[in-house]
């Protein structure tokens, strides 16, 4: 394919774009998704394609090549995917005239992702879509595969000669992964060793979804774009951080999934040190990709270790026995289908951590997250000193609880801070108030969905929202050693009762440090 | 919206409107608890004159404030009317899912007589600080030198006008000074209905081979639809569109409208076309090239969204060009979300000015 694109310079930037409200356009490109007849294509990907199109985010021309082995037509993988829009897009019911110009760019190639062949087919499209869509040899191949597939796929294309590189004079290639990024240290390196064995690391975009999350991206806005925070951001100010990632659910259909992986891997080596590095970091020296991943990178550099031969010492894992959800009844982890019966895999952990740099020593940094908890939650609190002198102790009524700065990240996003006032009347009484902030009160609008964000972000080349390969291996080599203590115990996690905050061991954890866990 | 007890007006004794509307949220507290939000982003102060724009504000900025919330002060200040002075209070209420409602006040100032110059510091009394303040000035624009609009768009980031309105290229350059000799940035409502027309052209040149053409354009040709009088609001839109061409695409435009790019004169030509729909608007684009190729831009009615024929290559770039919603409560929406308002807005005022002269009668 390369061989019949010229090379190409960078034109000047569109003048007419400048102050419209889309002031960035991606050029229009060939997104091919890997693994199309999955739920993740039609539950996020293409209602994701569609609300950007709905916008007028896209480009015209944007195509989107489905590539799997069942054999549709285009029009059969057109019908599938009007009817995830209808079902999952943000922006619903779909808009027939929208939807007519989008389906015009959707098409469908069956091919198995070992064999040669459906590559040679899938090339043949491209081509076709060049010639006729003005896609200009740009390439985003979406892996939406287990990650055992992504060696052969990124063989074959690499074989096929489908990847490019503006640094060589080509058109634009990019290839997203989604997560797991390996089971560990080991195989997350054997990953990446393969994924720059085809693409160059600037090439690959690995996708967390969290950081496409409004609220997520809107820490960096809180601590850098106001001067109130960051001189109270540091261990003179704050006593402990707390980040909680609770879900009400259980494991699905994700069984055979979960039960190999766990809590820690699904979402602690992930979503929660994206959390925290983007709370702990220091100010990037601009809001650019490299700036902002070195500073995220330290952070999970300056993780303390797990004691050695006492990994266990800061840690907690737990497993959610029978018990009830919101009203439900809810089952315990090992009743659940393809989880084996005898299950040690943890549905719940807590650890206490420390960022061992000069911004945090010695502030410990809580970390929360489960399945079956009482509810879907995402928030970090940020748990201020207390006043340093007690001037009220002697007077009845007066009771001064510490400053918590609250960030949810999800659902009702917002932040709210807590304070003590003065009850109205003669005494001097207090109570804790909240000042509060709520998106949906401020900006009445609903937020684009976290893949619409990096569907876009990945067509302009901005990867500034996903995770390098180094932030990827530090936080496995960080974790390895806990994992590799829990699988080497024979003991189980400690069960506690779907529907609650996990088990008493992790209230131990905090408590013996003579702190609680916030109610989210 | 939805209806609650407090949202219909109250009638206030305007030394104390502050103290009502205290009143008013501790009330509503004590019927709903949590389930009101009293939010507030914007200070908006409508400037009316009479009772029709009184009501068309009051409308507008209640179904604004659903996605902006705002306090809202509309002000209905007529010189000629019995000296007097009133006032309401109201709030608009808005559902934001959860059973919660936010809540935007809306307080209503009718002063007539040599009451009316009590207006403007009892407004400054009533904005809420630390909030940005706009105003928005329906009907006859104000005369710069009247302490009474001085005094009244002292504390505005913002002065939202419609120049659809206009009556002359001096009411461009007088929204031009505005911003040129006070701190208050303007803010056009035909400015952003024209944003869709500015997308498509864009749209025209985004694909790389198509960005060296700007320098190649030969002529540049924009149709008003006018309803047939020659009021000059109808081609503001289409004036504000040849500028826009101009400023970003470093074309010079001398004081009597003619153009001048790199290699040499451009033909800029703004014409009238009578129509029944969409009066005001710019009906179609054409913009032609060097090597006698052009680009062309209209509006398929059927769809309400606009079509792009580039060297004869009909296209529907809907997904960058569908119609956009031009209720003037969106409009307003769209200029609040903004926050900084546009300045190749004011590069392009002046530029529109000049070019009137450009308009074939």
């Amino acid at each position: 394919m390369s061989s019949v694109i010229a090379p190409t310079q960078a034109p000047a930037a569109n003048p007419l774009r400048e102050g419209l409200e889309q002031e960035r356009v991606p050029d229009a490109s060939c997104l091919v998704i890997f693994g199309a007849s999955g739920d993740l294509t039609g539950r996020k990907l293409l209602p994701a394609l569609y609300s950007l199109a709905h916008d007028g985010l896209l480009p015209a021309g944007q195509t989107i090549i489905g590539f799997a082995r069942p054999d549709y037509t285009d029009d059969a993988f057109r019908l599938a995917m009007r009817e995830a829009c209808d079902k999952y897009a943000r922006t619903r019911p779909v808009d027939d005239a929208i939807w007519e110009n989008f389906a015009k760019g959707l098409f469908y190639v069956q091919g198995d992702f070992s064999e040669p062949g459906g590559y040679s087919r899938l090339n043949q499209k491209l081509q076709e879509c060049d010639r006729t869509r003005g896609t200009g040899g740009r390439r985003i191949y979406y892996l939406a595969v287990p990650p055992q597939f992504f060696p052969v796929i990124s063989e074959l294309l690499g074989k096929e000669k489908m990847v490019t590189d503006p640094e060589h004079g080509g058109p634009f290639t990019r290839v997203i992964i989604e997560k797991p990024f390996g089971h560990d240290l080991q195989s997350a390196r054997e990953l990446n060793r393969v994924a720059v064995s085809t693409f160059r690391e600037r090439q690959v975009f690995r996708i967390d979804h969290y950081l496409g999350k409004e609220t997520v991206q809107n820490l960096l806005v809180l601590r850098f774009a106001n001067g109130i925070f960051e001189p109270f951001w540091n261990r003179q100010y704050i006593d402990h951080v707390q980040i909680c990632v609770a879900e009400s659910i259980g494991v699905e259909k994700r069984g055979n999934y979960f039960d190999n992986a766990g809590i820690t891997r699904d979402i602690i080596q992930n979503h929660m040190m994206q959390l925290l590095s983007l709370i702990a970091m220091e100010p990037p020296v601009a809001f650019e990709a490299d700036p902002v991943r070195d500073e995220k990178v330290k952070v999970v550099r300056a993780l303390r270790e797990f004691p050695r031969g006492a990994e266990e010492e800061n840690a907690v894992r737990g497993q959610y026995a029978d018990g009830s959800v919101l009203g439900e009844k809810a089952i315990a982890y090992r009743k659940e289908p393809n989880v084996n019966p005898e299950s040690k895999t943890e549905t719940f952990a807590a650890m206490k951590v420390f960022v061992d740099n000069w911004r945090w020593a010695d502030v410990p940094f809580y970390l929360r997250s489960g399945k079956r908890l009482p509810k879907r939650v995402t928030d970090i609190s940020i748990h201020f000193r207390p006043a340093p002198y007690p001037m009220w102790r002697k007077l009845r009524g007066v009771s001064t609880t510490p400053n918590v700065l609250a960030i949810r990240i999800q659902p009702d996003e917002g932040i709210s801070l807590k304070f003590d006032s003065k009850v109205p009347g003669p005494s001097v009484r207090t109570a804790p108030v909240t000042m509060e902030f709520r998106y949906a009160t401020s900006f009445g609008a609903e937020p684009p969905e976290a893949y619409e964000r990096l569907l876009l972000e990945t067509m302009l080349g901005d990867s500034t929202l996903f995770a390098r390969r180094d932030e990827v291996e530090t936080a496995w080599a960080w974790l390895d050693p806990l994992l590799n203590a829990w699988a080497a115990d024979p003991r189980p996690p400690d069960f506690y009762p779907a529907g609650t905050w996990g088990p008493e061991a992790a209230d131990r954890l905090i408590e013996r440090d003579g702190r609680k866990w916030r109610r989210p | 919206m939805t209806a609650l007890p407090f949202e219909a007006d109250v009638r206030v004794d305007v030394a104390s409107i502050e103290k009502h509307l205290a009143e008013l949220w501790r009330s509503s507290k004590e019927v709903s608890d949590d389930a009101l939000t009293r939010a507030a982003l914007w200070n908006v102060v409508a400037h009316t004159s009479d009772s029709e724009s009184h009501t068309k504000a009051s409308e507008a900025l209640g179904k604004a404030s659903g996605s902006v919330p705002q306090r809202t002060i509309i002000v209905r200040a007529n010189p000629s009317a019995p000296p007097e002075i009133s006032s309401w209070i109201s709030a608009n209420c808005h559902l934001v899912g959860g059973g919660k409602q936010v809540c935007s006040e809306e307080i209503s100032i009718v002063a007539g007589g040599d009451r009316v110059h009590r207006v403007p510091p009892l407004v400054n009394a009533l904005l809420i600080p630390d909030m940005p303040v706009a105003v928005w000035w329906l009907g006859d624009l104000p005369n710069e030198y009247e302490d009474y609009v001085l005094t009244l768009l002292e504390p505005a980031d913002r002065l939202i006008v419609d120049s659809v309105y206009f009556d002359s290229p001096a009411d461009l350059m007088l929204i031009s000074n505005v911003a040129e000799k006070t701190t208050t940035m303007p803010a056009d409502l035909n400015w952003v209905r024209l944003e869709e027309w500015r997308q498509a052209t864009a749209s025209i040149f985004d694909p790389p081979h198509m960005r060296g053409r700007l320098e190649a354009i030969r002529s540049l040709r924009v149709a008003a639809g006018t309803s047939g009088s020659d009021y000059f609001g109808e081609v503001v839109e289409s004036l504000l569109y040849a500028a826009w061409i101009s400023a970003q695409v470093g074309h010079q435009v001398d004081a009597q409208g003619k153009v001048e790019g790199a290699l040499g004169p451009i033909d800029y030509r703004i014409e009238r076309r009578k129509q029944e729909r969409e009066v005001g608007g710019i009906t179609f684009v054409e913009i032609a090239f060097d090597d006698g190729s052009c680009a062309s831009i209209s509006r398929d009615r059927e769809r309400g969204i606009l079509v792009t024929n580039v060297d004869g290559n009909l296209s529907f770039p809907e997904t960058v060009t569908r119609a956009v919603a031009c209720e003037i409560d969106k409009l307003i929406v769209r200029q609040l979300k903004r926050a900084q308002s546009d300045p190749i807005l004011l590069k392009v005022l002046p530029l529109a000015s000049r070019l009137a002269k450009r308009v074939a009668q």
